[in-house]
């Protein structure tokens, strides 16, 4: 491909124009209020922007490969609740229970997968059910009372909730995870055989299982990496902020799937794009701290935010209409 | 020599039996039509042959020897190779990560499905194979295969078909939503498939496209095969009575006789 061409390409990529608006979007809030870019508040938004992130890192595979899931918010929640009663019931170390945490995630993700693929219900419905079952698990096992969490300092505080200090700003070592698995995530549905497969998959499963693409586990493995990554941000937010609520990543789901087809990812499967999802956690968290910011009254956020969603939609489907044209 | 033999093929959905009894054998280097009207059976045929589902009863020999087809994986490695009716290509894909789906060209192949793909032997290879195939002029192997024409599309999963040296490729309805032009273009490159050494099973209700490019015919009719004839040896009109049913019985004697 002439360099010309593959650099109208890239212009003319879904995550190319979120990164411009999300340029716009940051010009116009820096604009609006100095503190915008000031250190303190870079550091809150840098706190909060992996938890999400490193979910929505999982749900762009999924979604590229066809299908999404609507319990990661309850797994969130679920994941660092489960860990922290192992632990003050005296029946685990901090270790032993994280990895508990971690293996029910993966019991989880794979059972949403299983009933997916094996007895072929929808992904809407399947997750939906199990966001009502593991919310449910989490009110009922902790009778509805926020955990106090693990904060005596040690290897797995620091390891998921450490922190350092780069001139004034001050960054959580969760930085550092979401930065990792970001680029995990881009070497694999990029450059990767499996990345061939899980687009394939989500662009058209019969083809792809025609040429012996085993099309039914790569979804449940993309199922079980998802719930994982949930839970291994609720353990990171339960730490951060040294409690673990029933309640917490309430609403999450929905966030996570905005920050990926903001960034340009095909709700229909067999389009995807890491760089585009990172675009669009930042986007989505520099949407929410800015109107904060700029002053926009508290209940009318998800007003702003619904409609900055909307354009975002609105403007990729033009931009994919103009390529299949042109 | 024969390539592919069918013997008493049988598949039931529930209470539909869809094969009854099939039985037929495939040469080297030869197109053979497989003709019949809607629900006669023959992509349950082909679908048995290209491991999409077990069959139920029968026996399938590749170059003389008994074979058992249990996966897409396992005709693959058998040499055949098939394209199915409802598209084999995935759109979002470009054309050359299409033509190695599967088969990707990777290295540090200990990593498994983490390795990664060789993109310059991908690219490489899927130009000299659109160049091989005559198509190169038209095609960048880096297009996503959602910007082709459907005549395209064939072509380039025809290509694909040829590329690993498949001893059978079978066709399902390749023309179907065709245009004239992409049709011709289509079965031009079927006879090309042929002289290349590969033997074409063409599945299609349209007997024109039979009389172009087919050496022998073969109709199906609820499951079975009532006929077999080379095409030398028939014309239009008895095909098409034969693929009807009308005057099923002369010329089923007819057959028989030969
Ligand atoms: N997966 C399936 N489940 C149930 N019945 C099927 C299935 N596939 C095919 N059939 C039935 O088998 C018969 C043969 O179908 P098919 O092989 O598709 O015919 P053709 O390709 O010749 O039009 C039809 O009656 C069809 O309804
Ligand atoms: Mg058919």
């Amino acid at each position: 491909m002439p360099v010309g061409k593959r650099r109208s390409s890239l212009l003319r990529s879904p995550q190319f124009s979120s990164l411009v608006i999300l340029i716009v979007l940051l010009a116009v809030f820096a604009i609006a209020d100095a503190n915008f870019l000031s250190p303190l508040n870079i550091s809150n938004m840098m706190a909060f922007l992996p938890e999400l992130g490193i979910i929505a890192l999982g749900m762009t595979l999924l979604l590229t490969a066809g299908e999404f899931d609507l319990s990661v918010g309850a797994v969130f929640g679920l994941a660092p609740v489960v860990v922290m009663l192992l632990v003050q019931n005296g029946e685990a170390s901090i270790g032993v229970a994280l990895l508990a945490g971690l293996l029910l995630c993966v019991a989880i993700g794979a059972i949403n997968g299983l009933i997916v693929t094996k007895i072929g219900i929808s992904s809407f419905l399947v997750t939906l059910s199990m966001l009502l079952v593991v919310r449910g698990a989490a009110l009922y096992i902790t009778q509805g009372f926020p955990l106090k969490s693990w904060d005596q300092p040690g290897f797995f505080v620091t390891l998921l909730a450490g922190s350092f200090n780069v001139g004034s700003f001050r960054f959580y070592t969760s930085l550092w995870w979401f930065i990792g698995l970001s680029l995990l995530a881009i070497y694999v549905l990029r450059y990767a055989k499996l990345g061939n497969w899980i687009s394939a998959i989500g662009s058209n499963r019969n083809a792809a299982v025609a040429r012996g693409v085993p099309a039914d586990a790569v979804k449940v493995w993309l199922f079980i990496l998802t719930s994982v990554l949930a839970g291994l941000a609720g353990m990171i937010s339960a730490f951060r902020i040294s409690a673990a609520s029933p309640v917490a990543g309430t609403g999450y789901e929905l966030e996570v799937i905005a920050m990926v087809v903001v960034g340009g990812t095909a709700l229909t499967g067999g389009r995807g794009t890491i760089l585009g999802t990172i675009v669009g956690a930042l986007m989505l968290r520099a949407i929410r701290n800015g109107i904060v910011l700029i002053g926009v009254p508290g209940l009318a956020y998800n007003i702003f935010v619904g409609v900055i969603i909307l354009a975002m939609l609105i403007l990729h489907a033009l931009l994919q209409k103009n390529a299949a044209r042109g | 020599m024969e390539v592919l033999r069918l013997q008493n093929l049988q598949k039931s959905f529930g209470s539909v039996r869809a094969l009854k009894n099939a039985s037929f054998a495939l040469n080297e280097g030869e197109v053979v039509a497989l003709l019949g009207d809607n629900g006669a059976g023959k992509s349950t045929l082909i679908k048995a042959i290209s491991g999409v589902f077990p069959i139920d009863r029968g026996d399938i020999y590749v170059r003389g020897e008994k074979v058992s087809i249990r996966s897409t994986r396992d005709a693959m490695d058998l040499g055949i190779e098939t394209i199915h009716q409802d598209t084999s290509l995935a759109p979002d894909l470009s054309i050359a990560r299409n033509l190695f789906l599967g088969r990707e060209p990777v290295k540090l192949k200990w990593l498994g499905v983490f390795a990664p793909l060789d993109l310059a032997k991908l690219r490489g290879a899927a130009s000299a194979l659109l160049k091989r195939v005559g198509i190169s002029k038209k095609l960048d192997a880096d297009a996503l295969v959602s910007t082709l024409s459907g005549g395209e599309r064939q072509s380039i999963a025809i290509s694909r078909a040829m590329q690993f040296a498949a001893k059978v490729i079978i066709l399902d309805e390749p023309t179907n939503n065709l245009g004239v032009e992409e049709t011709h273009g289509v079965l031009r490159f079927v006879k090309e498939v042929r002289d290349a050494g590969h033997s074409v099973l063409l599945i299609t209700h349209n007997i024109h496209h039979v009389f172009q490019v087919a050496d022998r015919i073969i109709v199906m009719r609820r499951g079975e095969i009532v006929a077999e004839q080379t095409v030398a040896d028939t014309d239009l009109l008895t095909v098409e009575s034969i693929i009807t049913g009308a005057d099923m019985s002369a010329l089923l004697k007819e057959t028989r006789a030969k």
